[in-house]
């Protein structure tokens, strides 16, 4: 396990580098058109394909990193923020804090939000830098996201504090704190990281519905959602095998937090 | 004797000819068929045709969006029918017409004996009522429009049952135009809705088949919500071919509502549909490929009518709009970046990687396929970097050490174009123009907003600044674009509204617009719609970029097909359609 | 009885929360440009005024609270709001479509859940081991791809093989059909989008399965219990996962909700006739009653699914049956 966690840290930094130092790594501008060589296979000129402009899909992956990379993980991060603490204050105080808390969850996973997505992009100038704007949004879908994981904290939290040794604690004057810490999270973590490795590839690939808005990350800069929206075009799909490559990327990366997260997981087992 | 031989006689004759008088049919002529000149065909089978969404309603007079409006268009006639392949005025249900020298008159002869898909019989008066509905303010057609000419409504006057006289206040050049695709209604099933006030009401998408009738070839049998709609075929249709066979021939028409485009595609591929009209260029390629074993014809009918194009707000500033504002507004008012700009558009490419080849490129706003209205003189300048960059030196741009364009007051060239987000080709295509944009140091951003959020920026706020947007179809017809090219109109997208024209060659677009409207003459007509488009090409309020071609799948064995590039492209004489060979339509 | 009182309680809640609903749901729609008439601006052969007009005798440019008030009124009478587009009632419209998508829903749930837990339980069992890793793995790619590439996919397979019907939910000669071969064509079709949205389901299902049951496996009790000798087997599923049910039952709460959001795209592309892109439809439409209309149907599924997962929680956990917490 030990050898596994050390691995997969390494992975994620190789990864987390490559993005950072795209710019020197990437053998293309990823906005480069080549047009006379659209939707060619990977070839020695391009190590993994272009797409329908002929832009290099390597280079396009490297520099979509910087944006995927960061984005998945904040909103994934921003989500079980908040529910932690709704989530989780529901579940532990119980009574009407957990009514009041449970029913503005329901309110918060029903109501449509994307009637919100239209206010903002008229609010929004016209003209604004891709990627900001583009994290923006997604930190207030995060935001608004945090309803489905609280339901699930809130469940997990409301059984582990009624443990019998739970009980015993606070009646040998435990305060909210020390039980909190000590016996009610470490029975949380799991499903966090459970949570955190499904919201991650779901916040970069919700970048497709927001596209719908026109909120996505406005051309030409790559993101591993934008180049994965044009999979759902049938002859894209059935044609050019090599335009996967993104969700392959994403798979791995997704795969090594995975790793890291069981090292976590672990961690209340080693007392 | 002889003479009670001759009383029984008599009165036999008069036996005889009380039993025929009685016997003979209640309207005073014999039913006036249209006999049509196509290959005579087998009556049975079923057509079934992909629509991209479900009708929203059946009621002709409120019907706005396509697919309502192309299933209606199946059980509904019209007086004057334009000839989709010949563009020539038939006579539909009125058997005959004569105008008046000035233009203004029409006199309309209607067909006897015909009756509505429910037997009930057709006169002038199911004509009067029609005209009626459609011109009526609080019945609020969209066809309303179409029925004004000279500011005034038309006015139509029945003379006899089958004779009905039109007015105009002023001569109209298209004339016959008026009268095609106007659906005759029952004045039997509708008056009463009328009179009552909810008309608009009714004939909606749970109506019973009963309730419904129409003129045209099929009449509504089933409607499976949220998957088909199931037409039949008409008994009382009054068109029968060359040998005397009743049309049409085919059974049923079912219309399968399959509405994202690539499921479309598969669609017809796998064999449960015959007839598909939206094909995408990259689709198509793919359907040609996997052609292995396909009993099915993919047919690439060349430009269509469509064309898409590149528009800068021209919309005058406000006093107190801020300076970037400003400063943009001026740089789209400028001719020559305008003219740089369409001389750095990669046209072909535009042709070959977002349309596969099928398309053609544009440099004026009628796309070669409309072969009556297309001014062929028009220069077409290749594409040239150089040029464009000597335009913008001219006009006192130049060029920073990055390479990036500045104005004369030295700030940097930069705008965003807007495209809508259901439309992946004008997404490529601004992706494109971006590129080619950045060859001249502009730095373009592109922003795609949904439909309606687009046409609100575009229309009652003007808060963009390029565009990418398409328009098109219906017949060619300048008629048809007055309100896109008079100064005044409202789809005069790049500047809306005006109360009086902007420019000197905006006053003259009026001028001609307004003329060929008028002139019956259509060889006049086209020398002023030529310089129209001679104008619109040398000012460039729209930078024409493409047509697409129209792509049409169908099914082998399918006779008396005529595709063409005008709607509905295979179901236009869907009356005339008929299966060779088989029997029956798609498989299951 | 407090059960009765509490399922009550409940309800009146629910009630709460549906009219909190539709009124943030036609505040926020207020904020959506553009009206159904727009469709029109674009055709050059229709006038402004013609637009103008249509929008007025529809009322939708008056202003928000008389617009709520009147909607409210027509609920009163049944009919669930007025569509613009389609010029009647919203509930006729509505009602067979909630029933198909929740002919894909329900079963999809069902069929995810029956094949998440035995793999979920294994997973956890073998931790560490072989099939834990192909868990993982598979679940994480199942989880990288949009479900609309998926939904693509599949139809793609169907064209291929040509063993499944390429969309919709009945066949054109469906009336002329016996009764079974009614629902073996109905089968057929239903098959592809419930193995979608079955598909798309799991990931979640499983990696909580697990996570739970790795978190129960390693407490003293099971400990105690595999120590007495009970068979690995009868261990996981009889006593571990009945502990290790807390989480998955508020899943299950959510399963159904959230299956709607994911049934959208795989209607659309399937061409269902659900909800979904009915919905989707009235959304760009600005049909504001039928999405209303629309979004109280899944929050009633919603405010059900979440009901009857505390319900359950308070079966399976005897101790939060206790009441009152210290």
């Amino acid at each position: 396990m030990r050898r596994a966690r050390k691995g997969a840290l390494a992975a994620l930094g190789v990864l987390y580098l490559s993005a950072i130092c795209a710019g020197f790594l990437a053998p293309y501008d990823p906005a480069a058109q080549d047009r006379d060589l659209a939707f060619s296979p990977p070839s020695r000129l391009h190590v993994l394909g272009t797409d329908g402009f002929g832009r290099d899909q390597f280079s396009r992956l490297l520099y979509g990193a910087r944006i995927s990379l960061l984005a998945g993980p904040l909103g994934a991060a921003i989500s079980i923020a908040g529910a932690l603490l709704l989530g989780g204050a529901a579940g532990f105080f119980g009574g009407w804090i957990d009514s009041l808390i449970m029913r503005a969850a329901e309110l918060f996973l029903a109501v449509p939000w994307f009637y919100l997505l239209f206010a903002v992009r008229m609010m929004m100038p016209l003209r604004v830098e891709p990627a900001q704007a583009f994290l923006m949004i997604l930190s207030l879908v995060a935001l608004v996201g945090w309803a489905r994981p609280a339901r699930l904290i809130r469940g997990v939290v409301l059984s582990a504090r009624t443990r019998d040794y739970v009980v015993a604690a606070r009646s040998l004057g435990a305060s909210n704190v020390h039980l909190l810490r000590k016996h009610v999270l470490p029975q949380v973590t799991g499903v966090v990281s459970t949570q955190a490795a499904l919201l991650a590839p779901q916040y970069i690939l919700a970048e497709a519905t927001l596209s719908f808005f026109g909120l996505g990350v406005g051309e030409p800069v790559p993101s591993w959602g934008n180049m994965l929206t044009v999979l759902q075009r049938y002859d894209v799909l059935s044609s050019y095998w090599w335009m996967f490559m993104p969700a392959a990327a994403l798979v791995t990366t997704i795969l090594l937090y995975s790793m890291l997260a069981e090292t976590v997981h672990d961690w209340p087992a080693v007392r | 004797m002889t003479r009670r031989r001759a009383l029984l006689a008599l009165a036999a004759g008069a036996l005889a000819c009380t039993y025929t008088l009685s016997a003979a049919p209640q309207t005073a002529a014999a039913p006036e068929w249209l006999v049509t000149r196509s290959d005579v065909g087998r009556p049975g089978g079923q057509l079934v045709v992909i629509e991209r969404a479900e009708p929203r309603t059946l009621n002709p007079v409120t019907a706005v969006d396509a697919p309502s409006k192309e299933v209606i268009a199946r059980t509904t006639a019209d007086l004057i029918h334009f000839d989709r392949e010949t563009q020539q005025p038939q006579p539909a249900l009125a058997r005959s017409w004569t105008v008046s020298p000035d233009g203004r008159h029409f006199t309309l002869s209607l067909r006897h004996g015909i009756r509505f898909s429910d037997g009930e019989p057709f006169d002038a008066d199911d004509v009067l009522f029609s005209f009626r509905v459609y011109q009526d303010e609080k019945v609020g057609s969209p066809q309303r429009d179409q029925l004004i000419v000279g500011e005034k409504p038309i006015a139509v006057r029945k003379i006899d049952p089958y004779t009905v006289q039109v007015d105009l206040a002023e001569p109209y050049a298209v004339g016959e135009r008026l009268f095609d695709s106007l659906a005759m209604l029952p004045r039997h099933l509708l008056e009463r809705p009328y009179t009552e006030g909810r008309l608009p009401q009714v004939w909606g998408l749970g109506t019973p088949p009963q309730a419904l009738a129409g003129l045209g070839p099929f009449r509504l049998r089933e409607h499976v919500a949220g998957q088909r709609m199931v037409l039949e075929r008409n008994p009382f249709y009054w068109k029968t071919d060359r040998a005397g066979n009743h049309l049409p021939y085919l059974d049923r028409l079912v219309f399968t509502f399959v509405p994202s485009e690539d499921a479309q595609a598969v669609r017809f591929q796998s064999g449960e549909a015959d007839v598909t009209t939206r094909l995408s260029a990259a689709n198509f390629d793919v359907l040609f490929r996997d052609g292995g074993g396909r009993n099915y014809d993919l047919l690439d009918l060349g430009p269509g009518l469509d064309y898409t194009f590149l528009f800068f707000n021209q919309n005058s500033v406000a006093a107190d709009a801020p300076a970037p504002v400003a400063r943009t507004r001026a740089w789209f008012r400028q001719l020559a970046f305008r003219q740089a700009v369409s001389l750095a558009i990669d046209r072909e490419a535009i042709v070959r990687l977002v349309y596969k080849g099928r398309a053609a490129p544009l440099w004026g706003h009628v796309p070669p396929g409309n072969k009556l209205w297309v001014n062929r003189t028009l220069v077409r300048p290749p594409r040239s970097v150089e040029q464009a960059r000597a335009r913008l030196r001219m006009a006192g741009f130049s060029w920073n050490a990055a390479g990036m364009l500045m104005d004369r007051d030295g700030q940097p060239v930069a705008f965003t174009i807007v495209t809508n987000t259901g439309n992946t080709e004008r997404n490529q295509i601004a992706t494109i123009i971006q590129d080619d944009l950045r060859q001249l140091g502009i730095a373009v951003s592109v922003a795609t907003l949904e439909l309606r959020a687009l046409l609100d920026r575009l229309l009652n706020t003007h808060d963009y600044e390029a565009c990418v947007l398409g328009l098109g179809g219906s017949d060619g017809d300048p008629f048809n674009e007055m309100n896109v090219w008079l100064s005044s109109g409202g789809t005069h997208l790049w500047n809306p509204g005006q109360p009086r024209p902007g420019t000197t060659w905006e006053a003259e677009i009026d001028t001609l617009m307004r003329r060929q409207l008028v002139i019956r003459d259509t060889q006049e007509r086209k020398r002023l719609y030529d310089r129209v488009q001679a104008l619109v090409a040398e000012n460039l309020p729209i930078i024409s970029l493409v047509s697409p071609n129209v792509l049409v799948g169908v099914t082998k064995g399918l006779g008396n097909l005529r595709p063409t590039i005008f709607d509905h492209h295979a179901l236009w004489n869907v009356e005339e359609l008929f299966w060779r060979g088989r029997p029956s339509g798609a498989a299951r | 009885m407090p059960a009765v009182r509490y399922l009550l309680v409940r309800i009146g809640h629910g009630l709460l929360v549906l009219l909190g609903v539709s009124l943030l749901s036609f505040l926020l729609a207020a904020a959506a440009p553009g009206t159904f008439a727009d469709e029109l601006r674009l055709d050059p052969r229709v006038s402004p005024e013609t637009i103008a007009a249509m929008q007025a005798r529809y009322g939708v440019n008056r202003p928000i609270a008389e617009q709520y008030f009147l909607w409210l009124r027509s609920i009163g009478r049944g009919e669930f709001g007025f569509s613009v587009i389609y010029n009647g009632p919203v509930g006729p419209l509505l009602w067979p479509r909630v029933r198909n998508t929740l002919l894909l829903a329900v079963p999809a749930t069902i069929l995810a859940w029956l094949i998440a837990i035995p793999i979920g339980a294994w997973a956890a069992a073998g931790r560490g081991g072989w099939l834990d890793r192909l868990t993982i793995a598979a679940t994480t790619v199942v989880v990288g791809i949009p479900e609309i590439v998926l939904g693509v996919g599949l139809l793609l397979i169907a064209v291929r093989t040509g063993y499944f019907p390429t969309g919709g939910m009945t066949s054109l000669d469906f009336d002329e059909l016996g009764a079974w071969e009614k629902m073996r064509d109905v089968l057929s079709h239903f098959f592809l989008p419930v193995a979608a949205l079955a598909l798309i389901s799991l990931p979640v299902l499983v990696r909580h399965v697990r996570a739970s049951l790795v978190e129960v496996l390693r407490s003293p009790f099971i400990q105690a219990a595999r120590a007495t000798g009970v068979p690995e087997r009868r261990l996981l599923f009889r006593h571990a996962l009945r502990v290790g049910v807390n989480p998955l039952i508020s899943l299950v709460g959510l399963s159904v909700a959230g299956l709607l959001s994911a049934s959208l795209v795989i209607e659309t592309i399937m061409s269902w006739p659900g909800l979904g892109p009915f919905m989707l439809d009235a959304v760009m439409a600005r049909d504001l009653h039928v999405v209303v209309a629309a979004v109280i149907c899944s929050t009633v599924l919603l405010i059900a699914g979440n009901l009857c997962a505390d319900g359950l929680l308070y079966l399976a956990d005897p101790r939060i049956r206790i009441g009152r917490f210290p």
